[in-house]
């Protein structure tokens, strides 16, 4: 691989991390704490392609003056399976910047949800503390399921509470409330689900707000109970900046 | 100055920069068409996977390059004789706890134990660094206790468990490893004419190379991610050794950063605590991103007997420790 395009591949995948990191893109992969850092890399990337770029310019130049091909001293085979001091596996790094520019990967939605078997992380058996104040109490979905799986819903009892998620079909008819939880990027993220009673059916990943009242019946104490919620008010609304909580 | 001399014709790609040139522009063309073929939601979840490892790996990547051609341009070999000790039996123990100091993910420590062994430093010891430091650094230990709240042996658990299977696989490969499996090489090709141009050209060539390879096992983990029912996985939790082994086999599989594997571990709720553990200390020293990544910086020949070694090590250590401290 030449050293003009080494540097344009630099470019472009500093490039590609910078164009989804300016913007709200990059919450659909990782989260929000890797924004100074992924301008950091980025701009890295693309200061030592740029500098790359103008050395293998200037070598160009000097090489059409002394008649001679350009990168000469860096021809022999290093042992790392290239020679020109470029590997070819750098060619592999066009993959990422191709899906970031052409397919941009959507937020994970319900096909993640529906595959995750166990419902949100436990909580463990502390007890949960009360709700916060407000009416209705907003709360993520994830804790609704911790609340009402293993605080037997104590907590819930006589309280409207707000949630937003989207929508992933029941095989058994209707709809969970879903959003997934990520500790770190999406690929560790685990789905939330709650099921919410006596709504009309939605398409898959739509975002919705809801309030309601939880109602007992889901199950308590397993990893794969999915509580109830009644729902008083249902809103469609556009997917959060947040996707995942 | 785009014509290939005959010099180059073996192993050269005649032509990358209009390769690269047209390939794009048919991809911009065929945009449309490119995308429709994603509409699937199991490949689009795929896409999402892959490029959430790359972007999450990429800081800790060019953090780990910057760190290798800062190693290779700044520091005076000489630095390093001075600061580990001569005997190379020594130096495997004090490069291994060093690991606790440099905060770094696994994508950042194999081009860093390459710029050290570059440097002089006797490949046990940078070889037991490599394994160490994405292992037991401060922010991969504070997220395992944030992980596995009370549960605060798991830290001294994994501590302990991971240093081991670093140093004695520092050990084992002074006694029984060849320097031939090693591909280091002096690296004339990236020293420039100032410091500074040594560094830009260690660090480019550093990221090309291991970037290349985060892809590959990027894209491996987003299948393994997608393909494998998780039903699987939950039907062996039972059985005590055999899902200390799964777990273990998982996290190759998985190649999840260290900074994040003890949250992943933490929601495989139905797994013993050992089991855990044992995904917890395979993870950063053996998985799919770091053997592809071994293979494309050292060789295949070396990959193939460190990977394993240091596989069976870290279960023994994990069952060992997790009997000792998690039971």
């Amino acid at each position: 691989m030449r050293r003009d395009v080494q540097a344009i591949i630099l470019i472009l995948v500093g490039g590609a991390v910078l164009r989804i990191t300016i913007g709200d893109t990059f919450l659909n992969y990782v989260q929000e704490a890797m924004r100074p850092w992924l301008l950091l890399s980025g701009g890295i990337l693309v200061v030592l392609g740029v500098l790359a770029l103008i050395d293998s310019i200037r070598q160009g130049r000097a090489a059409d003056d002394e008649q001679t091909p350009h990168d000469e001293p860096h021809e022999h085979d290093d042992g790392h399976g290239h020679g020109h001091g470029g590997p070819r596996a750098a060619w592999l790094l066009l993959l990422p910047v191709l899906a970031i520019f052409l397919i941009a990967p959507p937020a994970l939605g319900a096909y993640a949800a529906a595959r995750d078997v166990n419902n949100s992380a436990p909580t463990g058996e502390a007890k949960a503390p009360p709700l916060p104040p407000g009416d209705p109490a907003p709360v993520t979905v994830a804790e609704y399921v911790g609340r009402a799986v293993w605080d037997d819903g104590l907590t819930l009892v006589d309280r409207t509470v707000e949630m937003t998620g989207f929508v992933t079909p029941d095989p058994a008819g209707g709809w969970w409330i879903s959003r997934m939880a990520v500790a770190c990027c999406a690929a560790d993220a685990i789905a939330s689900k709650v099921k919410v009673l006596e709504v009309p059916d939605l398409p898959a990943d739509t975002w919705v707000t809801i309030t309601g009242r939880w109602v007992p019946g889901g199950g308590t104490k397993t990893d794969t109970a999915i509580p109830l919620i009644e729902v008083l008010t249902l809103e469609e609304v556009p997917q959060p900046k947040n996707p995942y909580e | 100055m785009s014509t290939p001399s005959t010099k180059e014709s073996k192993g050269y790609r005649p032509g990358s920069l209009e390769i690269l040139a047209i390939g794009l522009v048919i991809l911009i063309i065929g945009q449309r068409w490119f995308v429709g073929l994603f509409d699937d939601p199991a490949l689009q979840t795929g896409a999402t996977i892959f490029i959430s490892i790359v972007v999450q790996a990429m800081p800790f990547l060019v953090l780990g390059v910057v760190l290798s051609g800062a190693i290779a341009a700044f520091v005076p070999a000489s630095f390093w004789k001075k600061a580990l000790p001569k005997n190379p039996a020594l130096a495997v123990p004090v490069a291994g706890a060093a690991g606790a100091v440099l905060p770094g993910c696994e994508c950042a420590s194999v081009p860093v134990a390459n710029g050290l062994m570059s440097r002089g430093v006797a490949p046990a010891a940078a070889l037991a660094f490599l394994l160490s430091a994405p292992a037991i650094n401060p922010i991969v230990l504070a997220s395992t206790f944030v992980a596995f709240p009370g549960e605060p042996m798991m830290v001294v658990a994994r501590f302990i468990a991971s240093l081991a299977t670093a140093v004695i696989m520092g050990w084992l490969w002074l006694r029984f490893g060849k320097a031939k499996w090693l591909r280091i090489g002096p690296r004339d090709h990236l020293v420039g004419s100032s410091s500074w141009h040594t560094f830009r050209l260690t660090a480019t060539h550093d990221f090309l190379h291991a970037g290349g390879f985060l892809v590959i096992g990027g894209l491996a983990a987003a299948a393994l991610n997608v393909l494998v029912p998780q039903e699987w996985l939950l039907a062996v939790a039972d059985q005590p050794i055999l899902s200390v082994l799964v777990l273990a086999g998982l996290a190759v599989l998985l190649s999840i950063c260290s900074e994040a594997d003890a949250f992943v571990a933490a929601s495989l709720t139905e797994f013993s605590l050992t089991a855990k553990l044992a995904f917890l200390v395979v993870g950063p020293m053996v998985d799919l991103k770091l053997i592809s990544l071994q293979v494309g910086t050292f060789s295949s020949k070396f990959a193939t007997r460190f990977a394993p070694a240091t596989f069976i090590l870290a279960v023994l250590f994990s069952i060992l420790v997790g009997w000792w401290l998690l039971t």
